[in-house]
């Protein structure tokens, strides 16, 4: 948030580049930390607030292991841990680049994704959120 | 979406600073309303609602970029797309807060539809609404892990005496 809340440049070229590159800095840190501190053990990271409350999978649960499988290469296991998980990092990932290049170009924000992907990506998450508490949907449970 | 600071055009405000003139801001009773303080206006009385998602304007005129409701409500810039702060969103539903992911998710996907509609001065309402409950999940977050820190160094303490 201190981030958007910084003065804009609109000359574009390295400078501005700071931004983006600051928050892959961040990115790289803590999925370092996670790649180094393993979630598969208990005790190392706190247990879903939802989980401990309810007993039932949120639509993240599994993303600290699935980020961790990345870490090692281990696609299958991090598709088994969190499907949307790793479908996001492929999308932020998208995203970012993007936002690099655009920086690097100081150019404006003008295209705007339809309303529609917006809700479906709400539909998918509270669908997935259902399905793998199910007992048909425990391949997507972590 | 992830283009923080990026400025779009000179006159656009801050979309930081808070608006003083926009009432509607902290009515959370009513998301979808216009906002309260506007003034009747000729053309706003058919605007919002009928004259949106594509219809054909009359003498041709671009949908976007023109002043839809005969006035410029709270100086909006037509120009650049709101933030919504989808990015927030995602992060805050996957490893933090679920609740306060989903809200913001469904305010991000009204930045856009109100800015697809032409309702500029909702979407930007919208906007600030995303940032608010971006605000809170990072914070949310925050709160997650120091009591959890917290709790670890209680534990230990007990298992050493």
């Amino acid at each position: 948030m201190a981030v958007s809340a910084l003065p804009a440049t609109s000359t574009g070229g390295v400078r501005a580049l700071w931004a983006p590159l600051g928050a892959a800095g961040l990115a790289l840190a803590a999925t370092t930390y996670i790649g180094l501190v393993d979630p598969n053990e208990s005790g190392h990271y706190p247990t879903c607030p939802f989980l401990a409350l309810t007993g039932n999978f949120c639509p993240g649960c599994g993303s600290l292991r699935a980020v961790h499988a990345l870490t090692s290469g281990d696609v299958g296991a991090a598709l088994s841990f969190n499907v949307l998980t790793v479908a996001a990092v492929v999308v932020l990932a998208g995203l970012w680049a993007r936002w690099l290049l655009r920086r690097w170009r100081g150019e404006p924000r003008r295209a705007v994704a339809p309303a529609w992907t917006l809700y479906l990506l709400l539909g998918v998450i509270v669908v997935f959120w259902v399905v793998r508490n199910l007992a048909v949907g425990e391949a997507l449970a972590p | 979406m992830s283009d923080y600071g990026n400025p779009a055009d000179p006159n656009k405000p801050d979309p930081n600073q808070p608006d003083p003139n926009q009432p509607g801001q902290a009515d959370w009773s009513q998301p979808s309303e216009p906002p309260t303080g506007q003034p009747p206006v000729g053309q706003g009385d058919q605007g919002y609602g009928t004259q949106q998602y594509g219809q054909q304007q009359p003498y041709g005129q671009p949908q976007y970029g023109q002043p839809q409701y005969g006035q410029q409500p709270y100086g909006q810039p037509t120009g650049a797309p709101p933030q919504n702060y989808l990015v927030w969103a995602i992060l805050s539903t996957l490893f933090c807060c679920l609740p306060l992911g989903i809200a913001s998710i469904v305010f991000a996907a009204q930045v856009n539809g109100k800015y697809e509609a032409g309702d500029h001065a909702g979407a930007q309402e919208s906007s600030e609404k995303a940032k608010k409950f971006a605000i809170w999940s990072a914070i949310a977050g925050l709160v997650v892990i120091g009591l959890y820190i917290l709790f670890v160094i209680v534990i230990a303490a007990g298992s050493d005496s």
